[in-house]
């Protein structure tokens, strides 16, 4: 691993306790309670509304909580940081660099990693290198997606927080971003949290389930995903998978 | 905050090019500012997609037409009597005035006299000098408070108000209190002109500033970016497109502001010529200063948009 020390310094776990928020009258989450061990795939699913969004923005540091706690090793989550960026659904490159130049800024600005290298690095596992000098503008959905996780990932953060990243894109090019990014996470291991509306989604490349109750929200379920590392596309018809993911729906849209 | 803003996005333009031969709808002319307090604006061609040579020539030869129509009827109703020299030269006089005044011979003058003859390049340089100094500072200004106001809402409600009502003011009415400040002089004029580029520049900047999308932000913020190079980094390259298409506004302004700026007794400057010609009744020469201004103007505005082109290239698709 070529990270550098100040990445990998706090140990990569994730706790959530009794965590609140509300905006106005609008009362979102009611106390949610999330372990995530190291270099595991938490998926989160829950109805829509329910606050997935609002709780990956606190994780990430982008709004204040109003109560409870969240812990990234011994450390409290303050504002947002390197060590735990989020990506949503609208890859948000910044459009007037190129593409290398969106993977450099993360390593320049932290000093993390050496940007040209880290960017080569990112470029090769995103298969985007022919696209390095091209503004983000000119990328199909898919390789834009890529290229920000990448973005964020070349900072080599211990967690890495991802909101609905694949929500836009068409079914078949989904499909093989969850293959990308389960290779990618083999290679690179990070404690992800991962938002996600599509059941398959969570049992392709989660590692455990939590489940959020409707607004306002609180884990009704954690589920342990039987699956191993050994997940393709043809997981999606094992019998196993198939009993799961019924159970899975019914939960979620009882929630 | 609401704000007046000229509606001169480029991405208004795109898949317009249809209209061929059409003049009246050409896309170039959709950059000129939606009508607002105090603003008179030269349609100026906008950051347009190219478009074919063959068609761009033809729609060049085009816009031609009718000006070259009109001058040939200026001629033809001057020659046939219609109309007074003392009211309308003919073109053909005009045209000789022009070569004076690029090429002739100049002669020396008594202090405080305005000359002519072979004065363009003492002229030009002279308004030309007040324009980019305006302007310079119109910048220096209008660019930092446009990103106060856009990036601070504080600042912005305590700011916008004012700013509003100041750029109601038609230029001619700040010349009075500017020969009160300061006098007949070069500082008036160049005062005059800063205040024409300022509130153009400071409006586009506010408002491109204050729309930049909050998830750039917050992704610099996740990647490590100080908040304190946030301006630098993200506000200023993200709001450029909005800050340049103010920049073109501010400068065109300031260049109108030029011939008000030249009413504070200078003895160079196209406008200081222009007024002189008045009051020795040459229609000829004030024809002319007319004609500079439309030259200088629009270069000035072609070489701001190459400049910027390389700039904003990312926000045009
Ligand atoms: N900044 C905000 N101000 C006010 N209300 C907000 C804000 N952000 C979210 N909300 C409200 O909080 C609730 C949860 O929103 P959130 O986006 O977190 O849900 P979500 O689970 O991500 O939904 P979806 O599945 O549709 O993405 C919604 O009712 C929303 O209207
Ligand atoms: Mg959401």
């Amino acid at each position: 691993m070529t990270a550098a020390a100040g990445a990998h310094a706090i140990p990569d776990v994730l706790a959530v306790r009794d965590l609140k928020k509300s905006y106005g009258d609008v009362h979102v989450l009611d106390g949610i309670d999330l372990d995530v061990a190291p270099d595991e795939v938490l998926a989160v699913l829950g109805p829509s509304g329910c606050g997935k969004s609002t709780l990956l923005r606190l994780l990430a540091g982008l709004e204040p909580v109003d109560a409870g706690e969240i812990r990234i090793g011994d450390e409290e989550v303050g504002g947002p940081s390197p060590d735990r960026p989020m990506v949503a659904q609208g890859a948000t490159l910044f459009p007037w660099l190129s593409l290398r130049g969106n993977l450099e800024w993360g390593p320049r600005a932290t000093g993390h990693a050496d940007p040209a290298a880290a960017a080569d690095e990112l470029l090769e596992a995103t298969a985007l290198t022919g696209f390095a000098d091209v503004r983000p503008g000119q990328l199909s959905g898919g390789m834009r997606q890529r290229a920000a996780i990448a973005q964020v990932l070349a900072n080599r953060p211990p967690v890495l927080l991802l909101d609905e990243p694949f929500g836009a894109l068409d079914a078949q090019t989904r499909l093989r971003m969850h293959e990308w990014l389960r290779g990618l996470l083999a290679e690179r291991p990070t404690t992800v949290v991962l938002v996600t509306h599509d059941v398959d989604e969570a049992l392709l490349l989660g590692d455990r389930l939590a489940l959020l109750s409707a607004r306002p929200s609180h884990v009704v379920e954690r589920i342990d995903v039987p699956f191993g590392a050994e997940r393709a596309r043809s997981t999606l018809s094992d019998p196993g998978f198939v009993a799961l993911k019924a159970r899975v729906l019914d939960l979620v849209l009882s929630a | 905050m609401s704000r007046v803003i000229p509606a001169t996005g480029s991405e208004t333009l795109h898949g317009q090019d249809t209209t061929e031969g059409d003049v009246s709808r050409r896309p170039d002319d959709a950059s000129a500012p939606a009508p607002g307090p105090a603003v008179l604006l030269i349609p100026t061609p906008a950051l347009a997609p190219p478009e074919p040579r063959t068609r761009r020539g033809r729609r060049r030869a085009l816009g031609l037409v009718v000006p070259v129509a009109l001058v040939a009827l200026w001629a033809l109703a001057g020659a046939a009597g219609f109309i007074s020299p003392r009211l309308l030269p003919p073109p053909a006089a005009v045209a000789e005035a022009g070569w004076d005044f690029v090429a002739g011979e100049s002669t020396a003058t008594l202090p405080g006299v305005v000359p002519f003859d072979g004065a363009a390049a003492r002229h030009v340089s002279a308004s030309v000098a007040r324009w980019l100094s305006g302007f310079a500072l119109g910048v220096g200004v209008g660019v930092p408070l446009g990103l106060a106001l856009g990036l601070s809402r504080r600042a912005g409600e305590l700011l916008d108000p004012l700013v509003q009502a100041l750029r109601s003011i038609p230029i001619t009415a700040w010349l009075p209190i500017t020969l009160v400040w300061f006098g007949l002089s070069e500082g008036a004029a160049r005062y005059l002109v800063f205040i024409g580029a300022l509130f153009p520049i400071v409006i586009a900047t506010a408002d491109s500033a204050a729309r930049v999308p909050r998830a750039l932000v917050d992704t610099a913020l996740m990647l490590g970016t100080s908040r304190s190079a946030l301006a630098r980094r993200v506000y200023v390259p993200a709001a450029l497109p909005g800050i340049v298409t103010g920049l073109r506004l501010g400068l065109t302004l300031g260049w109108m502001s030029v011939i008000v700026a030249e009413l504070t007794g200078q003895t160079s400057g196209v406008g200081a010529m222009m007024f002189a010609a008045r009051e020795i009744g040459r229609l000829d020469h004030i024809i002319v200063g007319m004609a500079t201004f439309a030259v200088i103007g629009l270069a000035g505005d072609v070489v701001l948009r190459a400049v910027s082109r390389r700039f904003v290239a990312w926000s045009e698709g």
